[in-house]
């Protein structure tokens, strides 16, 4: 029990650790307003996971820090210039509907940043998709100047991206982070055991096996590069659908599970251009990870009797 | 006592809305603006009142499955009276309302709680706890519907009040969803509190 | 990429998810994962008979009597509730028994009458869709919604009802705040 209590804190540890480096980005890109709304984000979580732990009258601990995460997760998803009374209300959203609703971290059933990334979707879309260019600074209460789509939107609509391979690689790419430092976060959560091993493999192989059979542009190089890089793709792969809180635990069905993900999002974007469904579709599919999480559970109450029945035989 | 808590318990005891979960569909998507909801107030109140006084007459003699026929052909005739006036006290939100006016004479209060309670109760008292459950309903629709038309429209039976916020998504079908669960919960932490009172304040550990 | 499509059309018109439908029977059927999904497929054996009732009554009412159009739903939905049970009552007694309960729960309640309506207003907006082929799909289309909307409920269930959960929202307040989030999702897709 001490060695699991341990191992949650150090992929807590891990996780905040390659989130920090992804802050340390945009604020180097989108100025002191990305920093601010981090620290908005983190301390409305935090505020609103204390009130919520102390109704539901349990004791605050270093475990219920994970909403800080959460609240990083949600801070990168969004534009640096969106309101910040939008991304705190978001932050309580996510917090109490889609978590402590559900009993918290005991029993998480959404991921909270999809659902809050959703939450805000649904109500403030035009202020979600609008983003400032990179090394656009805007100031803490300053208005943005002149706000572009993402390169996202472009990509889904175009098939092209004016971007250079560098650029795509170090993230001054408008709306989206620098690849080079997801790749890296993705490999040391991956080899420290710190996400879903199965749903990261199944979301990346189901999004390539989709660039390469349905191509977003003439050349499937191409079209894995920027599907990789575009809508989310690696950041949702990473921090949404591989979270061991919601993914099934067996890899095999996590597999599965990353897969369709991967591959109903992909087609989504093809029909209808939006971006970043795959943060859409990870919360669609949460039934799907409940039902794999209820079967890797009914087999293991089959072995355990089965096996009781052989000692018994013995 | 007992019979003092049946005949009220539909207002905050036994509240068909959010104890058992019954009529939820015109609060989630009618329950958007004041004006919708006194409308479906008005429309619920008449025919669930009327129809089930009249089901109440119909012999306990007959097979379930008739019964239950005729309980809802006899709100379906209750109906056509009810749209009519509707027509000149609402002409602009029937509309609106859509299909959710006509479901209503179809409601869980009708179809279930009909023969699971009120005809199993004399006919004197059946009708005080109709009226409280009708009342119940009517208390949810009216607070449902202020709070969402303030948070989603910024507005009090369609005048602009001082919200500096709006979160339109509590306008949608999801939004009802979300913030009845909510109410729902607020609502049974309410009635356990209350009820722990009353019973002396023993302690209810599985209220956490 | 076809069957993908379709599964999207289902999702987004699902009853349940968008028009909430229904919500009130998925809650009630919800007391156990073994007959929610045995309601939900009666519902649909509901919706999709009815539907073709519908067509009927839809076309040979007047314009005049478009207000007892709930009346003569409601009569062939009881029609098809009689029917339904001395078929059932003639093949298996144990299951009439059994299933007598669940059977009028699935019979007279918003999900089948409101898909009837729907169906209608569909058929009233498009006329290519007034023809009896359509109005049977779309009742079955509606009643497959129900099932999938079951589905995603079952699946949850345990995690909604377990002890994990604060007491206030054990159950019932969870589930539609579970099945908000999932509709928050599905508009987000339209």
């Amino acid at each position: 029990m001490q060695k699991k209590i341990k191992s949650e804190r150090f992929i807590w540890l891990d996780i905040m650790l390659t989130l920090l480096t992804l802050e340390i980005m945009q604020f180097f890109y989108y100025g002191i307003r990305a920093a601010v709304l981090s620290c908005v984000c983190a301390a409305v979580s935090l505020v609103t996971e204390i009130i919520c732990v102390r109704l539901m009258k349990r004791q605050f601990t270093a475990d219920d820090l994970t909403c800080i995460s959460d609240a990083l997760i949600i801070s990168l998803m969004l534009p640096a210039v969106i309101d910040f009374k939008i991304a705190a209300i978001a932050c309580v959203f996510a917090v109490t509907a889609a978590k402590n609703v559900f009993g918290g971290r005991k029993n998480m059933i959404f991921s909270p940043a999809a659902a809050a990334y959703i939450f805000i979707l649904t109500s403030w879309r035009g202020q979600l998709i609008m983003y400032t260019e990179p090394h656009v600074h805007t100031g803490i209460l300053e208005k943005a100047g002149t706000l572009v789509s993402s390169a996202s939107h472009a990509f889904n609509t175009s098939g092209k991206m004016n971007f250079t391979d560098f650029e795509i690689l170090m993230g001054n790419v408008t709306g989206s982070l620098s690849m080079l430092l997801l790749v890296v976060s993705a490999v040391i959560l991956f080899f420290r055991n710190d996400i879903s091993k199965g749903a990261f493999i199944g979301t990346i192989s189901g999004t390539v096996l989709l660039a390469c059979l349905v191509p977003m542009c003439t050349d499937i190089y191409d079209s894995i590069k920027y599907t990789l890089s575009t809508n989310m793709i690696l950041f949702a792969a990473i921090y949404i659908i591989s979270d061991k809180r919601t993914a099934p635990k067996h890899n095999y069905y996590a597999f599965f599970y990353g897969f369709f993900i991967a591959v109903l999002s992909y087609i989504l974007v093809l029909t209808t251009t939006k971006e970043n469904m795959i943060v859409i579709v990870s919360l669609l599919f949460t039934p799907v990870a409940l039902g794999f999480r209820n079967l890797e559970k009914h087999i293991e109450i089959l072995k355990s009797e089965e096996k009781k029945e052989a000692a018994a035989v013995e | 006592m007992s019979k003092k808590n049946s005949v009220f318990d539909g207002l905050l005891g036994d509240n068909t809305v959010l104890s058992s979960l019954m009529v939820i569909s015109p609060v989630i998507m009618c329950g958007d603006t004041l004006r919708n909801a006194i409308a479906v107030i008005y429309a619920f109140s008449a025919i669930t009142f009327l129809s089930v006084l009249a089901g109440s007459f119909v012999p306990k003699k007959l097979p379930y499955a008739v019964r239950i026929i005729i309980y809802t052909l006899i709100s379906s005739l209750v109906y056509i009276p009810v749209k009519f006036a509707a027509r000149q006290f609402f002409p602009e939100v029937i509309d609106r309302i859509g299909i959710y006016f006509m479901l209503l004479a179809v409601n869980s209060l009708i179809m279930v709680q009909t023969e699971a309670k009120f005809y199993r109760m004399k006919r004197g008292r059946m009708i005080f706890s109709l009226i409280f459950y009708i009342l119940g309903f009517d208390a949810v629709m009216l607070i449902t519907s202020f709070l969402r038309e303030l948070i989603a429209h910024g507005t009090i039976y369609d005048r602009v009040a001082d919200a500096d916020m709006l979160i339109s998504g509590f306008g949608m079908p999801f939004g009802g969803f979300i913030f009845l669960g909510l109410f729902c919960g607020l609502y049974r932490k309410i009635r356990s509190v209350l009820r722990r009172e009353n019973s002396g304040g023993d302690s209810d550990a599985s209220d956490n | 990429m076809l069957l993908i499509t379709e599964f999207i059309v289902l999702l987004t018109s699902n009853l349940i998810l968008t028009q909430a439908l229904g919500t009130s029977t998925l809650f009630i059927a919800a007391g156990s994962k073994k007959n929610l999904i045995g309601t939900a497929f009666t519902i649909t054996l509901f919706t999709t008979v009815g539907s073709a009732a519908a067509y009927f009554i839809s076309n040979v009412l007047t314009n005049n009597a478009k207000d007892f159009t709930l009346l003569f739903y409601a009569l062939a939905v009881g029609i098809l509730y009689v029917l339904f049970l001395t078929v059932l009552y003639f093949v298996s007694r144990k299951t009439f028994r059994n299933a007598r309960k669940y059977i009028h729960l699935s019979a007279f309640n918003c999900a089948v009458i409101g898909t009837l309506f729907t169906v209608t207003q569909k058929a009233q907006e498009n006329p290519q869709f007034n023809n009896i082929g359509s109005f049977i799909i779309a009742g079955a289309e509606a009643g497959f919604g129900f099932i999938l909307a079951s589905f995603i409920l079952t699946a949850a269930y345990r995690r909604l009802s377990s002890s994990d959960v604060p007491a206030a929202f054990r159950g019932f307040p969870a589930m539609l705040i579970y099945l908000g989030i999932i509709s928050m999702a599905v508009y987000s897709l339209t």
